[in-house]
């Protein structure tokens, strides 16, 4: 008994002591930080020694390849420019990123300078506003316009983050596929019963399915974009605009539009939820491997498309999100397409503003990205880009131009509430039980709106 | 001075002795299990059953304690019943057959023959790339609905007999139950182990009184062996309850959330909505459900489970 206690004792000895090696380094650590944020917060004094300590941000972003190769590039180029930073950078698919962000976001170790897009309400806590740095002019907004920076600024005004670019929904389409079918090519103001004929006739005449469905962007794009186009302008939109409730009141606004996606998969003009699985991005969207005729686009991820299309043979264009009515509201708005963000737990706060600054200020480095994440907000930037833009970017630009001559109402709301991503998941089951027969539209559209509509309760 | 000596030796003599003892040395070679088992089972199990009685969001800092409102939410949550429905379905089906099916092959295997090994290594080893995700996504594509599957399929049906397994809800869950038999290997050893233990004098007897091949199967073969098959049972109804893979990587619980498992459900909800306390209070559901079915296959294993004590 007493020799197993004696061994349980050293065992508890051993522990501890490594629980004291632990608590040791970390309080050193600590310490480290508090001399560099000394550092930091004293720029004036003693700035030349600032500019020799070496400098680790830390960075991530979620995208497809093309981002990845793009961005690590950049990066490259900075760190040669700035010999004392050295940025570590991760990157991630769309749902890894986030999974990965909370973690970081509960061991407080969010990375310097990470990428946030619609849903920063979940992240508020961990955003570092830029408003101080744009004021001392670490962070240049010279080229920048007002309206620009207002798309990633909070209801309050605040400057949450730097937008990486402009943005907008849009139906990419293959052309050879609507002629074959016999079907007129989309208007500026076609409607979604031209667009659920589109689909019915590509798929007779071709056998493919006439619309893809690209997950991420539908509910946005479609779902969302459908109420916002019911009544006068900015009468409704899915959510309100301070988010903090629905922004329409009858369910049954929804109903059509459910009914209509629930036919199209029934008569196989748009993939069930087994065909949907095969799509993990755009890249392999049924649009790009040539067994669909249509697909939902954030205009950004465009060009990218095209260039594979243009390679098997294909020509893709853009088409505007269709109207509930020909003269109705178009529904659609310019918007950032991700944002860089600057985090609270970020040890240097002012080399990763500056990283930021030069990220969406810089034409050298623009020209690597070439607009991959959006329309970059500098006006130089952009001058640059579009003069020398591929055939896919300048669909794009025009594009982005079209919808921006939309009327659209004074103020809009297009971020996502904390726990979107629960009802959008419930809306596309429900949809599946209408396809299903287990409920109709209307009740689909009912308890899609009381889904959301928990989210603020 | 010599007393000095003398007490010195004596502390040395008790260090050596201390670590030398078998206890000691026991512990200390038993460390790097019981630290793990420290950090990643135990004392996450404690915070989770104090998270599972608060509105913790992961990715937020300010908790809540909310009392059993998760619990109550439970039974409320219309996909939380649903995917504990799949969740038996999923179990009640895919347990009995990779038993049966391992019971047949290392029953098969038993023969004297030098291949035997080499058969029983291959047949292991699906087991080896187990609940990998390597072999979901490969499964994913088999049968997808241009997959080998499918392939194979219409060359023999024709075009129209395409079967349209992850979009149907009736067939989603059987490729799934399929990928779990397929990995029969660590039963089956543990079958073989079995059935080399049966005593050869039994069979020799069973033949000289005359009984078939069938008769000796039942009559001798499974009633030495039910001890292994309660064992065998009990581990694979745990681990069947707790399938996560395949239902994440290939199905992502659709259609209309008939491979929704319970695991994947919870992970769901921690993971992607966020709601680390609700999920919390479903793992430890889980823990009680899955308590009462090892209970209820204990009890009834009196009736079945043959020991040699007893006759």
């Amino acid at each position: 008994m007493k020799k197993r206690l004696v061994a349980f004792l050293l065992a508890a000895v051993m522990v501890l002591s490594l629980t004291a090696c632990g608590d040791k380094g970390t309080s050193e650590n600590t310490d480290n930080d508090s001399k560099q944020e000394q550092t930091v917060t004293k720029p004036a004094t003693d700035n030349k020694k600032n500019e020799e300590e070496k400098v680790t941000l830390r960075m991530a972003w979620w995208g497809s390849q093309t981002r990845h190769d793009r961005t690590v590039q950049v990066i490259e180029m900075y760190e040669k420019a700035h010999p004392n930073v050295k940025i570590e950078y991760e990157f991630f698919s769309f749902d890894d990123y986030f999974t990965k962000l909370k973690t970081l976001v509960a061991s407080d170790n969010v990375w310097d300078v990470f990428q946030l897009g619609g849903n920063f309400p979940d992240y508020m806590e961990k955003i570092y506003f830029l408003n101080d740095f744009i004021k001392d002019g670490t962070i240049d907004t010279k080229k920048i316009s007002d309206a620009y920076l207002k798309i990633t600024q909070d209801t309050a005004g605040n400057q949450i983050g730097l937008s990486n670019g402009l943005n907008t929904y849009g139906i990419a389409y293959d052309v050879d596929m609507f002629k074959a079918a016999g079907v007129p090519l989309p208007t500026d103001t076609w409607t979604w019963d031209d667009y659920a004929d589109a689909a019915r006739k590509i798929k007779a005449a071709t056998g493919h399915y006439g619309t893809s469905s690209f997950t991420s962007s539908e509910f946005n794009a479609g779902c969302s974009t459908y109420i916002g186009q019911q009544g006068s302008l900015g009468q409704y939109g899915f959510f309100n605009l301070e988010l903090t409730g629905m922004g329409f009141t009858d369910p049954q606004m929804l109903a059509p539009y459910i009914q209509m996606r629930a036919d199209l998969i029934k008569e196989g003009a748009s993939p069930d939820a087994g065909a949907e699985l095969e799509i993990t991005n755009i890249e392999n969207d049924f649009l790009v491997t040539g067994e669909a005729g249509m697909t939902w686009v954030a205009v950004n991820q465009f060009p990218t498309i095209y260039d594979v299309c243009e390679k098997q043979g294909r020509t893709l264009a853009l088409a505007t999100l269709p109207r509930v009515t020909k003269d109705g509201n178009a529904g659609s708005n310019i918007q950032s397409s991700q944002m860089l963000c600057v985090s609270k737990d970020s040890k240097h706060k002012k080399e990763a503003a500056e990283f930021i600054s030069w990220f969406q200020n810089s034409t050298e480095c623009n020209n690597v990205l070439q607009g991959e994440r959006g329309i970059p907000i500098n006006e130089d930037v952009r001058t640059a880009l579009i003069a020398n833009a591929t055939a896919g970017q300048k669909i794009m630009y025009d594009y982005v131009t079209l919808v921006g001559t939309f009327p659209t109402p004074e103020k809009v709301n297009v971020l996502s509430p904390a726990g979107q991503d629960q009802v959008v998941d419930l809306y596309r089951t429900y949809i599946q039980q209408v396809v299903s027969g287990e409920i109709t539209a209307a009740e689909a559209a009912k308890l899609t709106y009381e889904a959301a509509e928990k989210l603020f309760k | 001075m010599g007393y000095g000596m003398t007490d010195q030796r004596k502390t040395a003599n008790r260090i050596r002795k201390f670590f030398n003892n078998d206890n000691t040395v026991g512990y200390v070679f038993a460390m790097p299990f019981i630290l793990g088992f420290l950090g990643f089972s135990l004392i996450p199990m404690i915070t989770s059953f104090v998270y599972s009685f608060t509105d913790m969001t992961f990715g937020a800092k300010d908790i809540h304690f909310i009392g059993l409102e998760n619990f109550k939410e439970l039974f409320h949550d219309s996909i939380f019943l649903k995917s504990l429905r799949v969740t038996f379905k999923y179990v009640i089906i895919s347990v009995p057959l990779k038993l049966t099916f391992a019971l047949l092959v290392a029953f098969l295997l038993t023969r004297k023959s030098k291949m035997v090994t080499l058969y029983r290594s291959l047949y292991y080893i699906p087991s080896l790339v187990g609940g990998s995700v390597a072999v979901a996504l490969v499964w994913k594509q088999i049968f997808a609905r241009k997959g080998l599957f499918n392939v194979v399929w219409k060359q023999i049906f024709g075009a129209e007999a395409a079967v349209n397994w992850f979009g149907d809800e009736k067939l989603a869950m059987y490729p799934l139950i399929l990928m779990s038999v397929w990995q029969f290997g660590s039963s089956m050893i543990i079958f073989a182990a079995g059935l080399k233990e049966i005593p050869e004098s039994y069979y020799e007897a069973a033949m000289i009184d005359g009984a078939n091949g069938f008769q000796r199967f039942f009559k001798i073969t499974l009633p030495c062996l039910s001890p292994i098959v309660l064992y065998n049972l009990i581990m694979q109804t745990i681990s069947a309850f707790m399938v996560f893979t395949q239902a994440q990587i290939i199905t992502e619980g659709k259609p209309n959330n008939a491979t929704m498992m319970y695991a994947l459900y919870v992970y769901n909800n921690a993971i992607k909505y966020s709601k680390m306390g609700y999920a919390c209070a479903m793992s430890w559901v889980m823990l009680v459900i899955m308590s009462l079915v090892t209970f209820v296959i204990f009890k009834t294993s009196r009736k079945w489970v043959f020991s040699e004590a007893d006759s």
